[in-house]
């Protein structure tokens, strides 16, 4: 096999290439710069971010909406999927309803958070939770369909108990797409939590964005997008570590182990 | 399936207890200690006296100790009020106006940012590039026209600026875009002209931008253009404490009006709006009365544009 | 009676849900939970006096849009990279940036490119339906047993037979899981895309209702929006069946 350079140094040159654009785009006059500043310019409006507390009290406060919706959202989603799709009469009571309310925009949801909530963390909670619940039931729905038929007949002929049989048949298969859908609800909670934040004007992150747009500060607007993308980055690269960990026998993850 | 009632009883409970578990009331405050009140405000100019008045001290002289939650426009204020989530709020007077039409007791308790009042000179207005041909309201007949909301103040405002520079107020087409994308849409000739509020306001005019309406101040004389309020529930429940909030307000306001520089200065305090920019803006009035007779009118304004089948009942919204 | 069980198992539980709401708001004077029985009453008059065509059709017609546009842009970008390890190194940390970017705070840079018409608004949808299909083709092809692979290659089948022969078949399930997925993150991009810079569409309807306080009429587009992703979702069950009729033979 042909020595190809670590994965973190080809990530790296794409982010530089990222840069690269984002920098040439105002500077070459391609947009106007009041409106897309060079990324020099976000750097510097980042760095006098950083520099107050308010901006880490915002990131600390995003960070805990996150992890505690997407937490929730998790053990749900995963709880409620095995349960419906291991029992073949929930699947088919429950299809239709989920198919409703699942589309369901959560920004459609705003309002009657704000209701419930007020404007504080709840509120922008119960949209993440909304938004990542389905994601992560999906997934796992999709996972216990993909069960081998005969492993999950065989297993029900041996007389295993429920709880038994979800752990020797159903976990293993739909693992996978659990963690499918822990990273891609990680993604999503993040997305909603920030786009909460700027809507209703919960704390955190978003909440920073939409003042800095109400203020007309662009470069710090994008100092903060910066940031929020920064972050979607790290949870990725933290999922995707879990899922190689938890992984290691499945095809997807053992081919990739350097030879 | 025995498992699966279960787990859908239990996630009704869980539910259940979701929607029940907010609709307990505030515990009563310490009575020694100041009374905590919760007002719902968009952290904009409009704003600057509340929290000079905080800074100030004027709400803790009444025995209020205020928390100041921000949030993103009187859509979300107006619920969180109503539903009693914050004790006062801050909203322009079209959208009060508009939800007590449609049965929602709202109770207005203070005045908040006024125009000018002067043309040209005002904290909002029609802007237009420096080559359009677009010289004044009357020409924006059958024009694109950018307001931050459709069917509010700002469209209804507009079309009293271009029915009395003599135009057709029912031919302007109006897109809604927030104020920050405004400038961007009006380089790119996506609109022909924005209606914009300070601190883009003076950006646009530096960058050479031209004013062609100040559509506050066509729309009525010292027109007052928002207000805190609370829910008429609390209004008669805790008429003290209204009173109170009331008074410090006010003081708040009168103190604004007579301290510009200071107003300026606790901007940097809550919004991102830069130094330079903070220090030339052009402040909105900040009266410590409602002008009601503007605001007559502009209940008058509103009906005409058919936001409000009927006469909204000012006696029973305003103070 | 096989069909009327069907029937009990498809519709029992919405029904018993519905029946729950309706009773628990029948005598409700919270403003912001009006009885079902007058939100019922509102929707006709609410979408069907001339908003079904000058809203909702506009609306669904650049969800397909921009949902096709993601799909084509997906699954294309999704084998490649999947199937590269390189590339797929290169571009994550890019890609996940711009996932990690709320479609809220895209939109303004988005505009800069695209004005403020239709083509920005399918963009949104694009920019934000694309994730869930790009990632799961990428994981589905990824998944294809190397074992397979490896066969193929003895066997000499040309690159293109691999990819309509193994990668494409292989994927599939992982990719449809990806669609739909897609197909509910556009529909909330359709509503969140109609917040800027818009004059007409459901979701822009459903803000105006929000905003001036039009609570029943507010609720009629919620059901209306759930009911159009019902519609949507069946269509995907029906396309998503014959693509995958094979793996069940």
């Amino acid at each position: 096999m042909r020595r190809t350079p670590p994965p973190w140094a080809l990530g790296g040159l794409g982010l530089a290439g990222l840069v690269l654009v984002l920098e040439a785009t105002p500077r070459v006059g391609l947009v106007d710069r009041r409106y897309l500043p060079p990324f020099s310019a976000m750097v510097e409006a980042l760095a006098g971010q950083a520099g107050t507390a308010e901006f880490w009290r915002s990131l600390l406060e995003t960070l805990r909406g996150w992890a505690l919706g997407l937490g929730i959202a998790m053990v749900a989603g995963v709880v409620l999927g095995l349960v419906i799709g291991g029992v073949p009469v929930a699947r088919t009571a429950t299809t239709s309803t989920i198919e409703f309310l699942r589309p369901i925009p959560s920004v459609a949801l705003i309002p009657l958070a704000v209701l419930l909530f007020g404007t504080d963390l709840r509120s922008t909670l119960l949209i993440v939770v909304y938004a990542t619940f389905w994601q992560v039931l999906v997934q796992v729905l999709y996972g216990v369909r993909d069960v081998d038929p005969v492993a999950r007949e065989t297993a029900r002929s041996y007389r295993f108990r429920p709880l038994t049989q979800v752990r020797t048949v159903l976990w293993p298969t739909a693992l996978p797409y659990v963690l499918t859908g822990f990273r891609l609800g990680a993604a999503v909670a993040l997305i909603l939590e920030i786009t909460g934040e700027l809507v209703i004007g919960s704390p955190g992150l978003g909440r920073q964005i939409a003042e800095a747009q109400n203020s007309g500060a662009v470069p710090a607007m994008y100092a903060l997008v910066i940031v929020v993308g920064l972050i979607g980055v790290a949870v990725n690269a933290a999922a995707r570590a879990t899922e190689r960990r938890a992984l290691r026998w499945h095809p997807s993850i053992r081919r990739e182990i350097p030879a | 399936m025995i498992k699966f009632r279960a787990a859908v009883a239990a996630a009704s409970a869980l539910c259940l207890a979701a929607l029940t578990a907010c609709g307990g009331g505030e515990a009563d405050p310490d009575a020694s200690g100041p009374t905590p009140v919760k007002v719902g405000v968009i952290a904009i100019v409009d704003v600057a006296p509340i929290y000079l008045g905080v800074q100030q001290g004027f709400f803790t002289e009444q025995g209020l100790k205020v928390e100041l939650v921000p949030a993103q426009g009187g859509a979300a204020i107006i619920p969180a009020v109503a539903s009693d989530q914050n004790d006062f709020g801050f909203s322009n007077f079209t959208s009060l106006m508009v939800a007590s039409s449609k049965g929602l007791g709202l109770k207005v308790v203070a005045a908040g940012a006024a125009s000018t009042g002067v043309q040209g000179m005002d904290f909002g207005g029609v802007v237009v590039k420096a080559d359009s041909p677009l010289k004044t309201a009357r020409d924006l007949s059958g024009k694109n026209v950018a307001v931050n909301t459709l069917n509010n103040i700002n469209d209804t405002t507009v079309r009293a600026s271009v029915r009395t520079a003599g135009g057709d107020p029912k031919a302007v087409k109006f897109t809604e875009l927030a104020f920050p994308n405004m400038l961007a849409a009006l380089d790119q000739g996506s609109v022909d002209a924005v209606q914009i509020v300070e601190p883009f306001l003076s950006a646009s005019l530096k960058a050479g931008d031209r004013i062609i309406a100040s559509n506050y101040v066509d729309a009525a004389p010292d027109l007052s253009v928002a207000g805190y309020f609370t829910s008429a529930k609390t209004a008669a429940a805790k008429p003290d404490l209204v009173k109170r909030f009331t008074a410090a307000m006010r003081k708040s306001q009168e103190y604004s009006n007579a301290h510009p520089d200071a107003v300026r200065k606790v901007l940097l305090t809550y919004t991102k709006i830069d130094a330079s920019a903070a220090g030339s803006l052009t402040l909105p009035a900040f009266p410590a009365e409602i002008n009601r007779a503007s605001l007559d009118t502009l209940a008058k304004l509103v009906q005409d544009d058919g936001l409000i089948t009927k006469a909204p009942d000012l006696a029973g919204l305003l103070p | 009676m096989n069909a009327l069980r069907k029937g009990v198992q498809l519709l029992g539980l919405p029904v018993l849900l519905i029946a729950l709401w309706w009773v628990a708001t029948v005598n409700s004077d919270n403003f912001f939970w009006p009885p079902l029985s007058e939100i019922a009453g509102t929707f006709r008059e609410t979408w069907f006096t001339g908003r079904f065509t000058a809203d909702v059709l506009p609306s669904v017609g650049r969800l397909l849009a921009g949902y096709g546009l993601a799909l084509v842009l997906g699954v294309g970008l999704g084998v490649a990279i999947g199937s590269l390890p390189v590339l797929r190194a290169v571009l994550e940390p890019v890609l996940e940036f711009f996932r990690a970017i709320p479609p809220p705070v895209l939109v303004p840079v988005l505009m800069l490119f695209a004005g403020i018409g239709t083509t920005m608004k399918i963009l949104v949808i694009v920019s934000g339906c694309v994730w869930p299909i790009l990632l799961n083709t990428v994981e589905g092809v990824r998944a294809v047993d190397e074992v397979l692979r490896d066969t193929a290659r003895c066997y000499r089948l040309g690159r293109r037979a691999r990819l309509l022969r193994l990668v494409l078949p292989g994927a599939s399930p992982q990719i449809c899981a990806g669609a739909r997925q897609g197909l509910s993150v556009g529909i909330i991009l359709m509503v969140i895309s109609e917040m800027f810079a818009a004059g007409n569409g459901l979701g822009f309807t459903v803000v105006q209702f929000q905003r001036t306080f039009a609570v029943p009429q507010m609720w009629t587009g919620i059901i209306l929006l759930g009911l159009i992703g019902v519609l949507l979702s069946l269509i995907f069950r029906v396309a998503e069946a014959r693509l995958l009729s094979w793996r069940n033979e």
